[in-house]
Formats: C-alpha cells, sequence, structure tokens
C-alpha cells in the first residue's frame, strides 16, 4: 500500500491518555456495527499514535479515519476523559491540508454552505425537481419547500441562529420555536444573513481555515449581549466551541452566549403557558451534539415534559448515524446504524419521534417514521385548546 | 496487498474462506497486537469468522501452515492474553456475537462467544434473568473472553465466578475437530473437560458457542455505601461482615485515590475525604436484605464507619456502580500508563497486604491505587506511571514483582480472575514447583499436542518440551 507522508500535528501526551481500555467501544456506534478495531474509538487513537510515530499514513488509515461519524460519544463513555473529538478534528485537518483527502467538488459543495443566497437557489431547484418528481427517493431528501416566507424579529431580548441547510429546508421549524419562545414573553431577533452557517460540517471534514473564517463571519452577525439560541445541536455544539477553534477573548465570549433553545426554556419554563393535562407520548432521541458534547439533553425532557409524556430510549445515547454528511457519504454505515436506532425507538412504543437536531430528524424521517421537532411539538401543543 | 513472502499462500488461503474478513494492512494487524494490558505484539493476520465453520477452517489452515493461532474476544484482557507472541493468525470472534436461543424451562442459553456481557444480561432482563459474572469491563468484554478467563466480578461473591455459570461450551480443537465440552444434564460424563476448558485462556482450542446459565433477577437490592477514616477499618469491616454469617452479593473497596479519581468522573458524591469506602450490595428476599442490611450497619459501627449511604433507587444504585466499574479507565486522571495486579489473598491479610503494598509503591517511588474485590480478598493494586519518564518501567515492574511476592508470602496466589496471559507468565515458578507445571502442561498437551492454540502463554516457556515459537518477545512484555 502507498505510503505519505503525514505531520499529525496531536501532542503525544493527549494520544497517550488513552489507556486501550476498551470502555469505550460498545459505546461507538462504527463499533457496534462492524464489530472491528479499526471503527473504534480505541482503535482509532492507536493508528493515529502509529501515524504519529512513523510519521507515515497510507489509504487504509484515511478510510478509517473517515469512517468516524464524530458523534463523540466515547468522550461521555471515557472514564480517563479522553479528548477524542478535538484529536479527530486535527487528524482530519492534517488530512485535508497535506493530502488529496477532500476533493476539490467536496470543498465546493462545503463552501456553498456559507452563500445563503446560492442555497436558497439551489434548494428551489430541488423543490421543483421533486415536484416533478424526477429525484430518486433514495436520496433519502426531505420536501423541500418551493417558496419560503422571510422569518420576521420581534423584539431583542434573544437571538435565534438559523443557520444553513436548516434555514433552507427547514425554515418553519425556526417559525415554531421563534414562537414558543414568544410564549415566554420574550423577543426573538434574527441575524442578518452574514451568520448563514456554523461551520461544524467544515470542522468534521477537516477543513478548519473555511470554518474559522465562517466563525468570525458568524460572530460579527450578533452584537451585543443578548443570549444566542439554537434550535439545531450540531450547530449550538459548534457555536460552544468558538472560543476553542479561534482562541481569542471575543471568541469565548461569544460562545458563553450561545444555549441550545431548550436549555434556555428550562431556564424559563415557568414562563411557558401551562396545560391542565399531559397529552400523549413522544419518544425522544438525544442528537449526539447535545448529548454527548454539549451534555444539556435533559433540557429538552424538562420542556416537552411540560405538555407530553417524554420517553428516553434505552440505547445510552448511541448515535443514530446521521452525523452531518456522513449519511450521506457512507448511506450503508448510517443506515446500519440507524438500524439499532429503530429499533430503540420501537421498544418505547411511542408513536412520534422527537429529535432536536436537523440531521438526526431527516436521517430518521427517511427511514419512515414521524419525526418532529421538539418544539413543533411544544408549539402545537400550546396552541391546541384543552 | 503487500504480503511477506512466506504468508502469502497462508493469507491467500484465509481469503479464500472469509473473503474481505482476511486482513493484512500493516496499521490494521497493529490494532490487534494489544488488548487492556501494557504489552504490544504484532499478529501475522487477523481473521474476522462469522460462525463456527469459519472458525473450523481457519484453525484446519493454520494447521497446513503449521501456523498458531489466537482467538480473541473484546480485547479487554488485561494480562496480555490475547496479545500475539509468535506471529499468529488472530481470530477475533467479536462478529460473532448472536444470542441463538434462550431456554427458559432449562434455564439456560446458547450464545455466540462475540456477544457482550452486558447486552447479554440487558437482552435477558425483560424475562427476569441474567448472566451472573459481571467483570468491571461487562459493558464491553465479550462471554468467550469470559469463557477463556474464568472471569469473576463483584458479584461474584455470592453468585461465583463464570465456571459456575457455563454449562457446555462447543470447541474447535487445536486439530481442527469439533467438540462439545459439557451438556445441560446436571452431572458431567467422564471428566469435566468443560470446567479444564473455562480458563484455559485460548490454549485449548477456540469456543464458537457457549451454553451459559440463566440467573434469576433478585427480587430485592440494597445498595450501601460505606466510608472509613483508615482504611485498615474498611477492611477489618469486610472480614467481619463475612465472619458475621453474611455473604453480600458483592463487597468491594477502595482506597482514596481511587475514590478521587473515580468521583471526578462519575459525580456520584463519593466522599473523596475519606480514606477508604465499602461498596456492599445485598439482595435476595426482601426480608433477608434488610436483616442484611442491619448486619452490615451493625459490624461497621464497631469498626469506625463514618458515614452510611444507602443508595435511595436504582439510579442512584447504577450511578455509583458506574464509578466502580470505571476506576481503572479513570487511573488515567493521574497518569498515563498503569499496572494493574490480579493477587488474591486470605481475607485476613488484607490489611497486611495493603500496608505492603503502600510501602512497596513508596520505595519505588510510584502511585499506588487501590479498588477492588475485598469480600473475597482479591486485591488490584494498580501502578500508575507514565512510560516517558526514564527508568520508570524497571521501577514498576520491580514493584510489581515485590506484590506478588508479598501477596503469595501471604497465602495468597498470582490471579483472581484476569489471567495469567503473558504478563505473569513467569511469575508461575513463585506459586507452583516445576512438577507442578509439567503436570499441568501434559493436560494441555493433551489438548494441542503441538502448541498451536495461543502459543507462548499462562506456562513459561520450557515447562513443554513442544514449545517452537520461541521467537520475538512483544515490546514491553517484562517475561
Amino acid at each position: 500500500m502507498m505510503k505519505t507522508k503525514l505531520d499529525l500535528g496531536i501532542p503525544h501526551s493527549d494520544l497517550a491518555s488513552c489507556v486501550s481500555c476498551g470502555l469505550c467501544l460498545p459505546h461507538c456506534p462504527t463499533y457496534r456495527v462492524t464489530q472491528e478495531e479499526s471503527a473504534s474509538p480505541r482503535g482509532r487513537i492507536a493508528l493515529m499514535k502509529h501515524a504519529a510515530d512513523t510519521g507515515f499514513i497510507d489509504e487504509e488509515f484515511v478510510e478509517f479515519m473517515d469512517a468516524c461519524i464524530q458523534c463523540r460519544g466515547c468522550e461521555t463513555a471515557c472514564p480517563a476523559g479522553v479528548e477524542f473529538g478535538s484529536m479527530m478534528e486535527t487528524t482530519r485537518e492534517a488530512l485535508a491540508t497535506q493530502t488529496s483527502y477532500q476533493r476539490w467538488w467536496r470543498r465546493v459543495g462545503y463552501r456553498t454552505l456559507g452563500w445563503p443566497n446560492f442555497l436558497a437557489f439551489g434548494s428551489r431547484v430541488l423543490s421543483v425537481l421533486q415536484l416533478v418528481r424526477v429525484l430518486p427517493k433514495k436520496l433519502g431528501l426531505p420536501q423541500i419547500p418551493l417558496v419560503q416566507r422571510k422569518l420576521l424579529s420581534s423584539g431583542n431580548d434573544v437571538f435565534l441562529f438559523t443557520g444553513c441547510i436548516m434555514d433552507a429546508w427547514m425554515r418553519e421549524t425556526h417559525r415554531a420555536v421563534q414562537r414558543v419562545v414568544e410564549a415566554t414573553g420574550n423577543g426573538v431577533q434574527f441575524p442578518s444573513k452574514a451568520a448563514a452557517c456554523c461551520g461544524a460540517l467544515h470542522v468534521h471534514a477537516g477543513l478548519g481555515d473555511e470554518a474559522r473564517r465562517l466563525a468570525q463571519r458568524t460572530m460579527a452577525a450578533f452584537p451585543g449581549e443578548a443570549p444566542i439560541l439554537v434550535d439545531s445541536a450540531g450547530c449550538g455544539a459548534q457555536l460552544k466551541s468558538y472560543g476553542h477553534l479561534l482562541e481569542t477573548k471575543e471568541a469565548k465570549q461569544f460562545a458563553e452566549r450561545v444555549l441550545d433553545v431548550h436549555e434556555w426554556l428550562a431556564d424559563h419554563i415557568n414562563e411557558l403557558p401551562q396545560k391542565p393535562e399531559k397529552s400523549g407520548r413522544v419518544a425522544v432521541q438525544d442528537p449526539c451534539h447535545l448529548r454527548h458534547v454539549q451534555k444539556s439533553h435533559q433540557s429538552v425532557y424538562e420542556v416537552l415534559g411540560r405538555y407530553i409524556e417524554a420517553v428516553p430510549l434505552d440505547d445510552e445515547g448511541l448515535c443514530c448515524g446521521a452525523g452531518g454528511a456522513y449519511s450521506a457519504f457512507h448511506p450503508d454505515t448510517a443506515a446500519d446504524v440507524r438500524d439499532r436506532k429503530l429499533a430503540s425507538i420501537e421498544r418505547t412504543g411511542a408513536p412520534v419521534v422527537a429529535s432536536a437536531n436537523p440531521g438526526c430528524l431527516l436521517h430518521l424521517r427517511s427511514a419512515g417514521l414521524e419525526v418532529r421537532h421538539p418544539l413543533e411539538i411544544v408549539d402545537s401543543l400550546i396552541a391546541k385548546d384543552v | 496487498m503487500v504480503q511477506i513472502s512466506t504468508d502469502a499462500k497462508l493469507f491467500e488461503d484465509l481469503e479464500a474462506v472469509l473473503g474481505d474478513r482476511a486482513r493484512s494492512g500493516d496499521f490494521e494487524l497493529g490494532l490487534y497486537g494489544k488488548d487492556g494490558s501494557v504489552l504490544q505484539g504484532k499478529p501475522a493476520i487477523v481473521c474476522l469468522p462469522l460462525d463456527t465453520e469459519e472458525v473450523r477452517q481457519i484453525v484446519s489452515i493454520c494447521r497446513a501452515h503449521d501456523r498458531p493461532f489466537l482467538a480473541r474476544g473484546s480485547g479487554t484482557g488485561l494480562a496480555g492474553g490475547a496479545v500475539p507472541v509468535g506471529d499468529p493468525v488472530i481470530i477475533a470472534t467479536a462478529k460473532m456475537n448472536k444470542i441463538l436461543e434462550v431456554d427458559l424451562d432449562d434455564r439456560i442459553a446458547w450464545v455466540e462467544p462475540g456477544v457482550l456481557n452486558l447486552d447479554l444480561s440487558k437482552e435477558l432482563s425483560p424475562l427476569g434473568f441474567h448472566f451472573a459474572p459481571d467483570p468491571s469491563s461487562q459493558q464491553v468484554c465479550s462471554i468467550g473472553g469470559n469463557v477463556a478467563n474464568n472471569s469473576g466480578g463483584p458479584h461474584c461473591l455470592a453468585y461465583g465466578v463464570t465456571s459456575a455459570h457455563v454449562v457446555a461450551i462447543e470447541v474447535v480443537l487445536p486439530d481442527g475437530n469439533l467438540a462439545l465440552l459439557g451438556d445441560l444434564t446436571a452431572e458431567p460424563r467422564g471428566y469435566d473437560l468443560r470446567g479444564l476448558f473455562v480458563g484455559s485462556e485460548g490454549t485449548m482450542g477456540v469456543a464458537t458457542k457457549v451454553a451459559v446459565r440463566l440467573t434469576p433477577n433478585p427480587p430485592a437490592v440494597r445498595t450501601l455505601l460505606l466510608d472509613f477514616a483508615d482504611v485498615r477499618d474498611g477492611a477489618a469491616t469486610v472480614s467481619a461482615i463475612i465472619a458475621a454469617g453474611l455473604i453480600p452479593a458483592a463487597l468491594e473497596m477502595m482506597d482514596k485515590r481511587a475514590i478521587e479519581i473515580v468521583e471526578a468522573f462519575v459525580n456520584a458524591g463519593y466522599p473523596t475525604e475519606a480514606d477508604a469506602v465499602l461498596l456492599v450490595e445485598l439482595d435476595g428476599l426482601p426480608g433477608g436484605v434488610e436483616h442484611g442490611v442491619d448486619v452490615v450497619r451493625t459490624v461497621a459501627a464497631r469498626h469506625e464507619v463514618g458515614n452510611i449511604r444507602v443508595a435511595a433507587d436504582n439510579a442512584e444504585r447504577e450511578l455509583l456502580w458506574k464509578g466502580r466499574k470505571n476506576a481503572f479507565g479513570a487511573v488515567a486522571r493521574i497518569k498515563p500508563d498503569y499496572y494493574l495486579h490480579d493477587t488474591v489473598v486470605p481475607r485476613g491479610k488484607l490489611v497486611e497486604v495493603l500496608e505492603k503494598v503502600y510501602n512497596i509503591a513508596d520505595a519505588y517511588d510510584l502511585i499506588a491505587v487501590n479498588v477492588f474485590h475485598a469480600g473475597d480478598g482479591n486485591l488490584h493494586p494498580i501502578l500508575a506511571y507514565d512510560s516517558n519518564e526514564p527508568g520508570v518501567l524497571e521501577r514498576v515492574h520491580a514493584a510489581g514483582r515485590a506484590i506478588v511476592t508479598a501477596s503469595i508470602e501471604a497465602g495468597g496466589v498470582l490471579s483472581g480472575e484476569h489471567g495469567i496471559g503473558l504478563e505473569k507468565r513467569d511469575y508461575m515458578g513463585m506459586l507452583f514447583s516445576a512438577h507442578d507445571m509439567a503436570t499441568q502442561d501434559l493436560i494441555r498437551e493433551a489438548f494441542d499436542p503441538q502448541g498451536f492454540a495461543n502459543p507462548l502463554k499462562v506456562l513459561p516457556s520450557g515447562s513443554r518440551c513442544s514449545d517452537s515459537f520461541h521467537q520475538h518477545v512483544p515490546e514491553g512484555a517484562w517475561v
């Protein structure tokens, strides 16, 4: 196999922090479906160590690194507190900058996420293609709206981050979130188009420079000190990591303003309208970047639980396989991982699933489930006359 | 794929059976050179079979090529049992992970070796049963690995170790033949070969199906956390509880350092100011459990116990156990490397040996962390260190040897549950005479005359005449 030089750039002490006890293995979605060391966090760290020690990699190494969903479930499981996510991000960045890991067409694809006008146009084209039924169903795309009404600010108590794909494809979710936040008596402000994309997918792909550029742009779109609420777990995790990504004082201060919208609502729970009784049951899928990264998944249960019985899954937060762009690039693994999640959802017996991350939501929906954003459920229950 | 020429034909033959589940890539082979211990080797080829027939064919091909083989489960062993020595072919059974049959009438389940211990218990739980052996690594360790090491776990104090919970095993013998050891009836027919196989660390063949006993879930459980200002009082309480006629389901001890690192991971409210804690679990019928709680309280009060916390619900209970079961991995919070011993001493000698362990660690300028199955005297002294410090390995090695010596002098044995593997192989002479070991070797030879199955493990080289794989010793091995 062809050997290529690679300067991994991960300090030895970080790599040595893994004692290879293996307790992460069952919490890793790709290990769960392959039962192979190379698809486990412990294995991946050992591979990084080998690459760092020798200074060389081969195609097999790239394949193994690319197979990680970056869910970071291993970090929650790790008794030693190994920061796997950051090591994987560094590895991907080394691959993207020093090898042909990210081909030009993928780079262009990622770049368009930061161009809202282009995204809106492209989405409209997709929508038309869907309407005339020329797009194959197996692409797993959601029904994309042809026309989108503009989001209108209603005050300046809090910002609501809108993002790239989510705004282009699921803007009605933002509107539902806005209504729920407004129900607490607070006004919602939307950022300018400069806050086009958080850069999470870019970090995952190893495109660090692009991610840092997007971060700078995004930060500039949120002046003042109002809290910045996020209704996408993946974006929220990314915005919260800006301090780490940019290592500036401004970025750290910005990150402190960021809250998952459920966190904020859990703090304002008594300001939400009351209903005489709870209606029905909903299974709650904990997005990895809410549970393992932001560690704030409990707030979803608090908010949902005010109106409906929120049933947790029995899989200890094992990833669903969506992983941002992962399900597009690794459809087979993503589907295998999802099968475990579907089984877990089925065991709850609940007819509807709540997911606080658009990627997970679409991935689960494409398996035929009824999946809704938790706050869309709350919004409809608040509006309902009981 | 680039192959070392001598391996090319072997790989070709294995590939013909396994397709892309035979692996020889440089990076991937390295991953199967390690388990949960500090030792590192490298296999010749890795095989990932799906069923008994594939295992049988792999073993037969190895035989035809005069090549040893090594069965591997989840790779969490702590004694190097799954670390390849002598260029073997690895047979990783992780993909053989189906629960084949659950028979509530006979109260057994047939499972494949790659089924994870905790997965099995979770699967059985709705039926009201579980698999009793619960090693700390139970969330990831496999039933095949449990069989190989005759694994224990906190709840083995009352329930017995793996051997008591495995009734029959389908085995691919080192000559490639298939055999069923043990059966589902109560009495073995002839010699108890099943009992011989359990704990043989892969030196007698590869388990491909295991019939495990199902244990009913107890109707009532109480978990108590007792803290002590002096580790000696904790140890004395352990002996006194057993002496009072009580056999708790589990009786675990952690010292101050263990408490600190565990608490940093789980935030379960472990008392970080205490010198030691005991984690005591009682189960059974509600009346008996409450009586047990009273006995523990009374006994502990006589031994200067501080606070006694009783877990209020299952969530609190699980959190306390999560701390205990993640203790080894959490050692990395102190130092990046650890060396874990697994000696057993008579319960009455716990205090004495513990003090020796601390003195030995001090003498060698190392950090000792103790977290162990106190109820059956199974010590787990962990020596935490940083392998980047020059000369530290020699000190760890010497301290380890001193700990083993102290344990054996106190009337103890080398290993409670982690096995001998590679790590303790050359300590065997401290416990057994040459005659003892030659006798054990005869038994091994009866199964594996050529020494193909997990070569160079358990018995020191030289105890058998037919050792033919005296090749390199893996890096980091102190044998």
